[in-house]
């Protein structure tokens, strides 16, 4: 259970870095034009 | 081969060229805001959605916003879905009473739903309670593949216009694409698949008594659930992921010879379809049927060489009878339904792989070398032969842009692309976008095959064979297909989380430059075509087309399918096999 509570942490963390990464990838091609 | 099997794939083929105009005409007034004869039932409903969610559906968006809100909407598609699983023991709807599902593989499961990849780690009848499937999984099914939707009709816009900044609105788009495409021909679908012998139902599991007892089992468990309803849009929106663990071989998912016709139809529908709404947008038909034509062209090599490998069978069973009579289909039959056959397998695995569907009626992992070769081949073209729903046809005219690029480079003159001078930055996001795709699947390949622990100890199988399996996981997810090769036990902490970021990196790393791309087109000043323009409307330029699909594939992946496939061939040849 402790090791579950400990990954529902890491995985929607893990999955909000990314999308927060994407935005900056898309700032990054906006940026190139 | 046989002239039977021939003349069922023609007839599966006949069926999509048949169905490419009036589909690609109807989605084309969809998107332009025509008329069409689902108005008078579905404006009321969409002007409903778009006062209820506060969509103004006459503001237009820039490139940047159109992403930004497809970002934004996926995220939230993605958590909702991660907590559904999370908390499905305690919800309702749950008569098996099946447990919460585990984090790693709840991360990888909602990744690769929101993707449109349907990649399964899992055995769904043991797994996912009902409301799961239908609140979570299908729901994502319909959301996922209108976004895909959305965004190829963001960049044919891109290509069509001239001088303007934005193209449409994303909220519009997703909202017409499932009221006006994907909700009608599922709700068809569906009954049709009823009619059929699919299961479509809420009742606990049956089950029977065994009329012959194998030792202590003397019984069997017969999952049931509402399966119809998540077919169909796992077919129309080439989602691919079974509400059973054999998929599409399952009896009460497809049962008959025409339901396997009918979910191969609607996996290449749509994307067959957009070809016309491309050249109809664009205002050049003969374009869109250029486009058609290399697709095709892609998908009978891919047919000839499965439905050859396959009827060929494995000559280290030269002792056996693999000819056709009247008592066996012949071929390798090993991993195939007899009711489905060699052809039939053969054409549902290019089919599936071709666009990014996913869904199998036969195990890949089975195929000969050669034979399953093809399926992961296809994946690494990009899955452009059709494609995925609306991720088909963006990622061809990526490449579209790439040929053109190429053909104004061998005449030496700025290339041109209906009008629009191909430069410097468009080419930049193009590679972006064809580059994400071979890094992601090569790096997190090469990181799996050199961890023993976590990576190849979860093979099944030694040798060339075992690399394909584990290739054809990191391709299938990143190429958001979603089919499994088999072979591998990926329902463990590494396979779950780098798939998951795999399908990640492979949809939205994929569409954010491709978004830019489009932005960029669509600012562009129109010029007139003069004699150095290369025409997009004729044979040359289609077979232009497939060659640089195919030097781009070969270049990148050809290496590691010699690695796999090629010399697993080459060592079955010489007696040996994994």
């Amino acid at each position: 259970m402790k090791e579950n509570a400990m990954f529902d942490l890491i995985y929607p963390a893990a999955t909000v870095a990314f999308f927060l990464l994407s935005l900056a990838y898309l700032r990054g091609c906006e940026k190139l034009q | 081969m046989t002239i039977n099997g021939w003349l069922q794939i023609l007839v599966f083929f006949a069926l999509i060229l048949l169905a490419t105009k009036p589909l690609g005409t109807f989605m084309a007034r969809v998107f332009n805001g025509e008329h069409t004869f689902l108005d008078p039932v579905l404006r009321p409903a969409e002007h409903l959605i778009y006062r209820l969610t506060s969509v103004d559906e006459t503001r237009e968006m820039r490139w940047t916003e159109y992403g930004v809100a497809m970002l934004l909407f996926s995220l939230v598609s993605m958590m909702v879905l991660y907590l559904l699983q999370r908390l499905q023991a305690i919800l309702p709807f749950n008569p098996q009473k099946l447990a919460n599902i585990e984090p790693s593989l709840a991360f990888n499961t909602a990744a690769s739903f929101t993707t449109n990849t349907n990649w399964q780690s899992y055995v769904p009848e043991t797994t996912m309670s009902y409301l799961t499937q239908m609140a979570g999984l299908t729901v994502q099914n319909f959301l996922s593949a209108a976004v895909g939707i959305a965004l190829a009709i963001a960049f044919i816009r891109g290509i069509a216009q001239r001088e303007k900044d934005t193209l449409g609105n994303f909220w519009v788009d997703i909202t017409r694409a499932i009221l006006w495409v994907l909700l009608p021909f599922c709700l068809v679908g569906a009954l049709v698949l009823v009619s059929q012998g699919v299961v479509q139902n809420l009742k606990p599991y049956d089950t029977a008594t065994l009329l012959d007892p194998q030792g202590e089992v003397k019984t069997q468990t017969i999952a049931q659930g509402p399966v119809a309803s998540q077919e169909a849009i796992k077919m129309w929106g080439t989602n691919g992921g079974g509400f059973f663990n054999a998929n599409s071989a399952h009896p009460f998912e497809n049962p008959t010879p025409l339901t396997n016709l009918l979910e191969m139809f609607a996996i290449f529908a749509i994307s067959a379809g957009l070809t016309h709404t491309l050249g109809r947008m664009t205002g050049s038909p003969k374009h869109g049927w250029a486009v058609f034509a290399a697709m095709s062209l892609l998908f009978f090599v891919g047919v000839t060489v499965a439905y050859w490998a396959e009827a060929r069978g494995n000559p280290l069973l030269a002792g056996t009878i693999q000819t056709v009579n009247a008592s066996q289909s012949g071929g390798n039959m090993e991993g195939k339904e007899v009711r489905f056959g060699i052809a039939n397998s053969a054409l549902f695995a290019v089919a599936t792989t071709d666009a990014s569907c996913g869904a199998v009626n036969a195990l890949h992992d089975s195929f000969t070398p050669l034979g399953g070769m093809v399926p992961l081949a296809n994946i690494m073209l990009s899955e452009v032969v059709f494609g995925g729903v609306g991720a088909g046809m963006y990622g061809m005219l990526i490449y579209v842009v790439l040929a053109v690029f190429i053909a104004g480079l061998m005449v030496g003159r700025t290339p041109e692309y209906l009008g629009k001078k191909i430069e410097s930055y468009d080419v930049k996001m193009a590679m972006l976008t064809v580059l994400i795709f071979p890094l992601t699947i090569l790096i997190f390949s090469a990181i799996s095959s050199v961890l023993p622990d976590v990576g190849t100890s979860q093979l099944n199988n030694a040798g060339p064979h075992g690399l394909s399996e584990m290739l054809y996981a990191f391709t299938s997810g990143t190429g958001n297909n979603g089919s499994a090769f088999a072979g591998i036990s990926a329902n463990t902490y590494w396979y779950n989380s780098a798939i998951g970021l795999a399908m990640l990196l492979g949809r939205f790393f994929m569409i954010i430059p491709m978004l830019a791309l489009a932005g960029n087109l669509g600012r562009k000043k129109s010029v007139p075509p003069s004699l150095g323009t290369f025409p997009v409307t004729t044979p040359l330029f289609a077979t232009l087309l497939v060659s640089v699909i195919v030097i781009v594939g070969a270049l990148t992946f050809f290496p590691v399918l010699s690695l796999g496939p090629v010399v697993e061939h080459l060592l079955m040849q010489a007696g040996q096999t994994f």
